[in-house]
């Protein structure tokens, strides 16, 4: 028996290992790869070191001194201006008040979607719906612009025609600001309209049956069977977004040009300003790197999630 | 308790009929297992017991209650699913008190039956544990105890260990057959595997494209199949069934070369077309007996439970016969069969039993 064993054992290690052409196989995968390799070191990579070199110098284009080693000078001067601590907590009031409103209403407009998945007409409504979503934000911003314009909008148009006087949002000082967490909240509710789609469709159908079965009340039904599994990607939802609100740019820049005054000027309309208005290279590389950390730490998070979900199916 | 009666019921997905106008009363206080091959309808019909589905056609009753339009939330059944259901971040004995908790019962009551529960199925010892920490068939086990503590008139079960590892699937099934011993509820037991329907039912009903076309208990149902497909979907190997041109009709007297008798089967003789005998239906000797026919073996393997499974050659017929241990061990390449004419069913050109 042992020996019968051990010619078992023999014969196992004696099966000759399947040649795999790996250094073949490499050559083809990063062959494949190439291109977009080029490409990204070359307009991602790249630049974000030249960023991290210049953010220490003081360089300005304008101006006819040579690029001078400054060391962490431009990151105290960032520090201390009272003007960009300003955009910063802006953008974050910024972000909290927009992601709040588009979960709160993302969510409730995908569970009416997800309970009447029979009603007729859902598809095209579905898709209209996410229109705004896939519309290039210039473009939202620019129409925006236009429906909320004083003489030619048609919002100021019925206004008048209702008897009330005609108004200017985008140049209101108290109004600006909502006006512009209104046309964000807009064009991405959508999204969280999907994410919670998304997020409704990964808990098993048998789960929600056993819950009718046993007659669970809605809470329970919500706390152990629904948020258990769509917790994952709604929470991804809401850090995507706050991650893409943080960088919100185009949307500003178009609607007030960061007006009234600074009231809706957020960070990244300022770092547009000084890079390329004032040309202060050194200085608008410094406030980027700020930023970079910024989401660097929010993409941990958001690993993090992808992560607890990895393991929670396992 | 109730027993459960469909009356023509049917249920289609768009052309596809998955449920075809099905009479039938499930007995109340036993095990009725829905028995078939995967796409026959049977977890259809489970799921319209259930209220998840709605029936196109017919009408269901609860004793003496219709119930084809009631929501599954006031049908007060239980149900065990495919796929392990838990409650997920609460601990075992959380999972088995959140449907209890809906009924309105005392903290006493619920605690007796969780520990009620958690005794006969064996989960005392990971009654404080977090649900998604235990395995498969630990959870199923959860799925099952939560449902029998609930204490439903009738509970459902849909192929509950066909996902489930092999050690758990034998466990899980021999502490389901003392379960149904203790349980006075009326049980619907889906499963596609004839040996949980053999073990587990006290009755089965059988399943093929949409219709029960046999109910019975499960030794009736193996030995008198009424169709061809009853024959051959239960019992490992299925029934051998012998081609027409081995038999020969002539008035109502049957001959065939399988046979060492003639068979009398009346007036039915004229529309028997094949014949089918069990595996274990044919007796086998080593030694040339009288009247026995000689039949050449082709094939000898081990089966479980130490018995052997012959591959005979009766001319250019083949059948296959289950023999004792000692029998099977001794045979060589020439036996002598003969087969009892009880063991024998007769089939019509439809498949259906004369």
């Amino acid at each position: 028996m042992a020996k019968s064993i051990e010619t078992l054992e023999k014969s196992i290690k004696d099966v000759p290992k399947a040649k795999k052409p790996e250094s073949k196989k490499n050559w083809f995968s990063w062959g494949l790869l190439a291109p977009v390799l080029f490409f990204f070191i070359l307009m991602s990579v790249l630049p974000t070191i030249w960023m991290f070199g210049l953010a220490f110098y003081d360089y300005t284009l304008t101006s006819a001194n040579k690029p001078k080693l400054i060391g962490f000078k431009n990151f105290f001067d960032f520090l201390a201006n009272q003007q960009l601590a300003g955009s910063v907590s802006r953008t974050f009031i910024f972000l909290l008040c927009a992601i709040i409103l588009q979960t709160f209403l993302g969510i409730l407009i995908g569970v009416l979607f997800w309970k009447n998945d029979k009603m007729p007409g859902r598809r095209i409504a579905l898709t209209l719906f996410f229109t705004p979503m896939v519309v290039t934000p210039i473009a939202t911003s620019l129409f925006w612009k236009f429906i909320l314009d004083p003489t030619l909008g048609v919002i100021n148009y019925f206004v008048s025609v209702l008897g009330f006087e005609r108004f200017d949002t985008l140049t209101d000082r108290t109004l600006a600001f909502p006006t512009l967490v209104f046309v964000d909240t807009w064009m991405w509710t959508p999204f969280m309209t999907l994410m919670t789609l998304a997020a409704l469709g990964s808990v098993p159908k048998a789960e929600l049956e056993a819950a009718r079965i046993d007659r669970l009340p809605l809470i329970r039904l919500i706390k152990t069977v629904i948020w258990p599994h769509a917790k994952f990607i709604l929470g991804l939802g809401i850090l995507l977004r706050t991650i893409d609100a943080f960088k919100t740019m185009d949307l500003a820049y178009v609607l007030t040009g960061g007006g009234p005054g600074d009231r809706t000027e957020l960070i990244a309309v300022s770092l547009y300003r000084f890079a390329f208005k004032s040309f202060k290279l050194g200085y608008s590389s410094a406030v980027s790197v700020f930023l970079l950390f910024i989401a660097i730490a929010l993409t941990a998070i958001y690993l993090y999630i992808l992560n607890a979900r990895k393991k929670a199916e396992e | 308790m109730y027993d459960i009666r469909l009356e023509g019921v049917t249920k289609k997905f768009g052309d596809f009929t998955a449920v075809d106008n099905i009479n039938f009363t499930i007995p109340k206080s036993s095990v009725t297992v829905l028995l078939g091959p995967s796409g026959c309808g049977k977890t259809t019909l489970m799921r319209m017991i259930a209220g998840l589905e709605s029936p196109t056609n017919g009408k269901i009753f609860f004793g003496e209650h219709e119930v084809t339009n009631v929501p599954t939330r006031r049908r007060n059944i239980g149900m065990v699913f495919q796929y392990p259901v838990i409650y997920r971040g609460t601990s075992v004995r959380k999972n088995l008190e959140l449907p209890l908790l809906s009924e309105k019962l005392s903290k006493a009551e619920i605690d007796k039956r969780v520990d009620e529960v958690a005794e006969i199925l064996d989960l005392k010892d990971v009654l404080k544990r977090f649900v998604e920490e235990l395995d498969n068939g630990t959870r199923q086990k959860i799925a099952v105890a939560r449902e029998v503590a609930r204490q439903p008139r009738i509970i459902l079960f849909d192929e509950p260990i066909t996902n489930i590892d092999l050690t758990s699937k034998l466990e899980l099934k021999r502490s389901m057959k003392e379960l149904f011993g203790r349980l006075q509820q009326t049980i619907v037991y889906v499963t596609h595997d004839q040996t949980e329907a053999m073990t587990l039912a006290d009755q089965i009903a059988l399943m093929q494209d949409g219709v029960i076309t046999q109910s019975d208990s499960p030794k009736e149902i193996y030995d008198k199949p009424n169709s061809q497909f009853a024959g051959w979907f239960l019992g490992n190997p299925g029934m051998n069934f012998v081609p027409p041109e081995f038999i020969k009709v002539s008035g109502t007297k049957i001959t065939s070369p399988l046979f060492s008798q003639t068979i009398d089967l009346g007036s039915k003789a004229a529309s028997a077309d094949t014949f089918g005998v069990r595996a274990e239906g044919i007796s086998v000797s080593g030694t040339e007996e009288k009247g026995a026919v000689q039949a050449r073996v082709t094939r000898k393997a081990l089966g479980a439970g130490g018995q052997y499974l012959l591959d005979l050659a009766v001319g250019s017929l083949l059948i296959k016969a289950r023999v004792s241990h000692s029998v099977g061990r001794s045979v060589q390449n020439s036996v002598w069969t003969t087969i009892a004419s009880e063991n024998i069913t007769f089939f019509d050109k439809s498949g259906t039993a004369l």
